[in-house]
């Protein structure tokens, strides 16, 4: 969490370093990222989940069940999780069960930046996927040619509050041609903290965790293109501590735990054939086993369950760019990619899912003026390989979408740049809402979304103060949005695409900037605001007609401070969400009181001048995060409580 | 006649008090009680609350005076911080205390019926349905044997069988479980014995199937002495003052409809079809009153609300005129034969996308409502808490 702040603030000029890859024809952006954050070569990272970073992003809302294992998911601009791709190195993070991704497990290490784009990325060569999402964020790798000499490595030891011990370490080795990364991390946390039970303090039980996760990348040149190659390994045990809720002192609240195994293996190829030419084929295969058990022989108030996941996907793209005249330029990208889910579930039908999904997109940038359009398709097609359900039919198994999008950029003066999206995008329904047992309807119609935004950047500077501001208005429909609905059984609903939201909302963000007589000794201070007023309009004349949806604050925003005076560096930040309901029906009962929370760090790095040898200087790095310095006591989601004050410990050495 | 879930409570003899009782101050809202003609003090609603969210409240409309109030548990319990907890699953008047069953809070709440302060809590794990008789309560319980289970392979599933637990009405402690049937809901008592409708909703390991019996347990040696097959996914049962004991079952949502069936104290071994159509229900005297949709194993998602409504009187079945238009009943309590409550979830109406007809949805957190049909026709409608699901006399 430490230095966080001093990233973001002095490292958005990378925006064009991260986009430019290794064709030579001229690519310029047309929308810039929402919001980014990247770090620079030998910079120290914030020691933290990419989760922390995101919470910080304009428009951007971390769904956080608290504790170190809670699940941790983002909104963005009222749109739900399902609509947010997160793609690491281009290539989706996917879960075709439920279309969510835990942020929460994905470390910054190895990553260079971490970005969040609200209109379509526009960049050459990108996989069909990335012009298909609501919403996306996108992890970059370090680039691994930024290695310096022949090996360099990072130990960073991170301990605190929870009982948490999270160490990790890095290696890089240059071999011939081949630059190789291996990381190791390695987390354990008790995940106890003190939280106010209906007037009682109580402390958070069974919401430990263990979790290891090991990555290997490689990277070089071959047949005079660039690859990649990244094999991941992730394994988890956890507790849900469960929702806090009235509970007989005879029962605990969960016992509920899970245990995950998530291998995956991509990488890639770009090869500039010409000038003019270019194409990139990317892959990706994953196996997510997940096992989750309510342990009712230690909880009598448990649903009996013991279940097994296992999730594969396989996936391929291919990306083609032809320069058709100097700054124009069309590309064409085609994904396939099969999903399968297998479970133990009584009575579940075995999903396997194949997605088509191609995208033609054209670029025009000038230097002043550039524009962007593309089409994007998607057709999934479902079958079943077990009908043990009875009632399912394969019938509405196959399901597609067209989704436009067309992306402006001016530079009207030096000062000043606009730019504006137009976009529809759809998102497929999940297994889980489509087959879970007991809860299934094999009619549902992809989900939709259109948006509408605009960036206005401007920049100046006044006195010794560089001053950027950036106001982005926005408009987002949500229609045909799936719902969970009930029946005549508690266990048994029905999902239907009924559901229709309509977001109107503004980000705003103004960044000061001075340099205090020297290169390493700076300040600088962020002001953030987003509006969203994100009105239900299902249904005409109902009691939720009208209102606000659940959890999305009409105001939020906050205060970023960053001081580096040499190797000192201190940040504080502030964040202000303001009142929310946990319902539709935005009456007293289900109102959620307005909060604040407030972080700030200390850090320190040493450089051991006295060790220089090869490549890197030998630094060392001593960071203190103390998070929810004034002890609030909050919920982002009702009935789950977050920690009180707490601190972080990180050393890190890296030479 | 008060009709609730059992006609026991009739028999009860409401005494007189001097001090007007301590819930006297609470206010809500004014509704048109004229044609109710009926001496019942209260009727009670309780809102089910939705899993998870610790939602669950307790409402009543206070007659004669005819003022619905909302949340009277909270209102009147202010040091109970948790309120009144998750999930409220059942409800019934014994004496002049409510017996209140919280299923995912793990208790039964007892309340005072006059001025709905705490009397007592008892644990019980996953509590359900219950009944009594003259000196225990009996609540069904999800949890059985899960001390059997062990490790994590499937096979240790084969024994998750529910309880039925015995609560003394005066010192309002456990004395005494039985096992029964796979995730028992229904109970009811007549003459000496205890009927368990056991539903096995959760369709676990090893055979995935509904339980489809009927455990008959003895109340003086509280042990099961007889179990009847009657059909899958039990629900509620009922007993009238006949000894004609009925269950309704939920079906499997496939090939078996949800429907109300019967068996005799006299001759248990032979239960009979009543009817289809059974989802909503309640019993009044000894009419069983039955809600049904049509389309209720349909597994599109077109939820096209046409509801059978009737009673059942000694096995024979009438047909219930009510006017259901526009209605999605999720309850149904009955005062008398002309004064009928349905509790309902939050409605949405909606115009289908593919066939472009205008429809009706309901949801399961946002707050519910409560109409009143009088002889068939709807003539007000409260605001309720969320998921209205249960009503008792008093």
């Amino acid at each position: 969490m430490m230095v966080s702040v001093c990233c973001s603030l002095w490292a958005q000029q990378t925006d064009t370093l991260v986009a430019a890859q290794v064709y030579s024809y001229k690519v310029l952006p047309v929308v810039r990222a929402s919001e980014q954050v990247a770090f620079l070569a030998g910079q120290v990272r914030p020691s933290a989940q990419v989760s922390e970073l995101l919470r910080r992003f304009t428009g951007v809302q971390v769904k956080d069940y608290g504790g170190v294992g809670g699940l941790k998911t983002i909104n963005v601009r009222s749109l739900g999780s399902e609509h947010v791709g997160v793609f690491l190195d281009g290539i989706q993070i996917d879960n075709a069960q439920n279309m969510q991704v835990d942020l929460g497990r994905f470390s910054v290490d190895g990553l260079g930046a971490v970005s969040l784009y609200n209109a379509v990325k526009t960049q050459r060569l990108q996989t069909a996927k990335e012009y298909a999402s609501g919403a996306a964020v996108h992890l970059v790798s370090e680039d691994p040619l930024l290695l310096v000499g022949d090996s360099a490595g990072k130990v960073r030891l991170r301990g605190g509050s929870f009982g948490t011990f999270n160490p990790s370490v890095q290696w890089d080795r240059r071999i011939g041609g081949v630059i190789l990364r291996v990381g190791a991390e390695f987390l354990t946390s008790n995940g106890k903290y003190k939280y106010d039970y209906f007037g009682t303090p109580l402390t958070r039980e069974n919401g430990d965790i263990r979790s290891l996760r090991l990555d290997t990348r490689l990277s070089g040149m071959l047949l005079g293109g660039k690859w990649r190659l990244m094999l991941y390994g992730y394994g988890s045990e956890r507790g849900f501590p469960g929702p806090v809720i009235r509970r007989s002192e005879e029962f605990p609240f969960s016992a509920e735990r899970q245990a995950d195994q998530d291998v995956f293996a991509q990488g890639g190829w770009t090869k500039d054939w010409t000038d003019r030419y270019s194409t990139a084929l990317k892959f990706k295969y994953a196996n997510n086993y997940t096992h989750y058990n309510t342990h009712p022989e230690k909880n009598a108030m448990a649903m009996p369950y013991n279940l097994h996941y296992r999730q594969q996907s396989a996936y391929v793209s291919l990306a083609q760019s032809l320069g058709l005249s100097d700054p124009w330029s069309v590309d064409l990208s085609t994904d396939l990619q099969r999903n399968t889910l297998d479970s133990d579930v009584g009575q579940f039908v075995k999903p396997r899912r194949t997605t088509f999904t191609g995208a033609l997109a054209t670029l025009l940038t000038w230097e002043r003026f550039r524009a962007a359009a593309n089409i994007a398709y998607t057709g999934a097609w479902d079958t079943f390989d077990q009908r043990n359900a009875g009632g399912w039919s394969c019938e509405g198994g196959f399901r597609d979408a067209w989704m436009p999008s067309l992306s402006l950029f001016v530079r009207p003066a030096s000062w000043l740049e606009i730019d504006a999206f137009a976009k529809r995008t759809y998102r497929l329904p999940s297994f889980n809402d489509l087959y879970y047992s007991l809860m299934g309807n094999s009619a549902l119609r992809p989900e939709s979304a259109a948006q509408l935004g605009a960036d206005i950047r401007m920049s100046a500077r006044a006195g010794a103060w560089d001053v950027e501001a950036r106001l982005s208005p926005y408009y987002n429909n949500v229609n045909s949005k799936i719902v969970a609905l009930p029946t005549s059984s508690q266990f048994r609903w029905t999902m239907l695409n009924i559901g229709m939201v309509d977001v109107t909302g503004l980000d705003a963000k103004v960044s000061l900037e001075r340099g205090l007589g020297s290169a390493e000794r700076r300040l600088a201070l962020t002001l953030r605001y987003t509006l969203q007023q994100a009105l239900d309009h299902t249904s005409p004349g109902s009691q939720t007609w009208g209102n606000q949806i659940p959890y999305i604050p009409l105001h939020s925003g906050g205060l970023d401070l960053a001081f580096q005076w040499e190797d000192w560096s201190i940040t504080w930040d502030t964040t202000l969400t303001g009142e929310r309901w946990s319902r539709t029906a935005n009456i007293d009962t289900y109102r959620i009181a307005p909060w604040s929370l407030s972080d700030a760090s200390l850090s320190r790095k040493v450089t051991l001048y006295g060790h220089a040898g090869r490549g890197m200087v030998p630094q060392l790095a001593v960071g203190l995060a103390l998070n929810n310095i004034f002890n609030q006591s909050y919920q982002v989601v009702q009935g789950y409580p977050m920690p009180g004050f707490n601190a972080m410990l990180t050393v890190e050495y890296s030479w | 006649m008060l009709c609730g879930a059992l006609f026991l409570g009739a028999c009860q003899k409401i005494e007189q008090h001097q001090e007007p009782p301590k819930d006297n101050g609470l206010t809500g809202v004014m509704v048109n009680v004229d044609n109710f003609a009926n001496s019942a003090q209260k009727i009670f609603v309780l809102n089910e609350g939705s899993m998870g969210s610790n939602s669950a409240t307790l409402d009543f409309l206070r007659l004669p005076a005819g003022i619905y109030i909302s949340d009277a548990f909270g209102k009147m319990n202010s040091s109970v911080g948790a309120g009144l907890g998750d999930v409220g699953n059942d409800i019934a008047v014994i004496n002049n205390e409510v017996w209140i069953v919280v299923n995912n809070s793990g208790i039964v709440e007892v309340i005072s019926a006059e001025d709905e302060t705490e009397i007592n809590v008892i644990n019980v794990p996953t509590p359900r349905y219950i009944a009594y008789d003259a000196n225990y309560a009996y609540v069904t319980s999800w949890a059985g044997a899960y001390a059997t289970y062990e490790g994590w392979d499937l096979v240790d599933y084969s024994n998750v069988k529910g309880q039925v637990y015995r609560i003394n009405l005066k010192t309002k402690q456990v004395e005494g479980t039985v096992e029964v049937g796979y995730q028992p809901e229904g109970i009811a008592y007549y003459g000496g014995k205890l009927y368990v409708a056991n539903s096995g909703g959760l369709t676990l390991p090893p055979t995935y199937s509904y339980d489809n019996t009927v455990s008959i347990i003895d109340a003086a040696s509280f042990k099961v002495t007889k179990t009847v097959e009657v059909q899958v996914n039990l629900k509620n049962a009922y007993a009238d003052s006949k000894g004609n004991i009925y269950f309704t079952t939920l079906g499997n949502y496939w090939d078996v409809h949800s429907g109300l069936y019967m068996i005799t104290a006299a001759n248990p071994d032979s239960p009979s079809h009543v009817s289809d159509y059974a989802t909503v229900s309640n019993i009044c005297g000894d009419t069983v009153y039955c809600i049904g949709t049509e389309t209720e194993f349909d597994w599109t998602g077109q939820v096209d609300h046409k509801y059978s409504a009737y009673t059942v009187k000694n096995g024979v079945k009438t047909p219930l005129t009510l006017n259901l238009n526009h209605a999605t009943p999720y309850s149904i309590g009955v005062l008398n034969e002309n004064v009928i409550f349905i509790g309902e979830l939050g409605i949405y109406t909606y115009t289908d996308p593919e066939d472009k007809l205008e429809k009706i949805a309901t949801d399961y957190y946002n707050p519910g409502s409560v109409t009143y049909y009088w002889h068939g026709n709807s003539v007000w409608s409260v605001q309720a808490g969320i998921m209205p699901g249960h009503f008792a006399i008093y």
